[in-house]
């Protein structure tokens, strides 16, 4: 069941997790398939992305979790996800592997960051005794990210 | 009998209460979470919780302090609020109260100085812990040397 697995990517040295019923397909590297006139910053949109004969937008999470990418945007991996709007692309520096969520161990935020992550994040899991963050779709486009 | 972990980070001397002081950890990893306050470094993990790592070089006006071999051990911390760490150098001792004096001067004193445990001549700043660690953890520290103005918790 994709329920049960994780897709891990890494963007400015921090582990994310995302569930795999999100993932149309990981395209790596965008470069020669990105579009950067067709921006939209206000949005997150960096650029458009050529993917199965379309343009799609592809939003650079790294712009709102003020977060330095450690590659240059065009060497960057693309994660196309479903959205109720079409299929959009999130940009990290790479995509490590697959995991298991049995793998995962859940771990509070601690008091004291509560406020600094509201509204970044709100789930980390340990995997090997590493923190790795939750990374919502919804809180990054759609009507839903606008709304926040 | 009160005794007190003395500690250096370059060019800072600290003291802590030994009944404040959870743990000590040699070489903890530490990592990077998105939006961190900027006097908080990163975070470890202790036990399956994360524990946030104040950056101590802002306390003396130096720049952060990232370099391993400088900051080798993590002091762990416990404040009202929940565990902080806290980095310094390896050169660091648990010493009675009683072999070392307690200043009386209260002068210049920073919001974040409880007092000066002074021990063979070096002045260690003991730290009022829970004042540190809302200040630097809900963006208040303005990176300045002197708090005074600041609220007390």
């Amino acid at each position: 069941m994709d329920h049960n697995k994780k897709l891990i990517f890494q963007l400015g040295r921090i582990g994310f997790l995302l569930d795999l019923t999100h993932v149309v397909e990981v395209v790596d590297p965008v470069q020669g398939l990105f579009d950067p006139g067709r921006s939209d910053i206000a949005q997150g949109i960096v650029a458009a992305l050529r993917f199965r004969q379309t343009w799609i937008p592809a939003v650079d999470p790294a712009l709102k979790l003020g977060l330095s990418a450690q590659k240059k945007i065009v060497a960057r991996a693309a994660i196309v996800l479903h959205g109720h709007e079409g299929n959009w692309a999130v940009l990290a520096d790479s995509v490590t592997e697959l995991s298991f969520a049995d793998q995962l161990i859940p771990c509070d935020i601690p008091f004291l960051l509560k406020v600094s992550a509201m509204g970044y994040y709100s789930q980390v899991f340990l995997l090997n005794n590493e923190p790795w963050v939750v990374f919502d779709p919804e809180d990054y486009y759609g009507a839903s990210a606008q709304s926040a | 009998m009160k005794r007190y972990g003395i500690f250096h980070l370059n060019q800072l001397e600290y003291a802590i209460s030994l009944t404040q002081i959870r743990k000590i950890v040699q070489n903890a990893r530490t990592f990077l979470l998105p939006r961190l306050p900027r006097a908080v470094s990163a975070v470890l993990v202790d036990e399956g919780q994360l524990v946030p790592v104040l950056d101590l070089g802002l306390l003396s006006g130096q720049p952060s302090v990232t370099d391993e071999e400088l900051c080798a051990y993590q002091v762990l911390v416990e404040s009202e609020y929940g565990t902080i760490a806290l980095p310094a150098a390896l050169n660091g001792a648990i010493v009675a109260e009683t072999k070392g004096t307690l200043s009386d001067s209260t002068e210049s004193k920073m919001s974040w100085i409880m007092n000066e445990f002074i021990y063979q001549n070096v002045r260690y700043k003991i730290l009022d812990i829970n004042f540190l660690a809302i200040e630097m953890t809900q963006n208040f520290w303005r990176n300045q040397l002197d708090t005074s103005g600041a609220r007390r918790h």
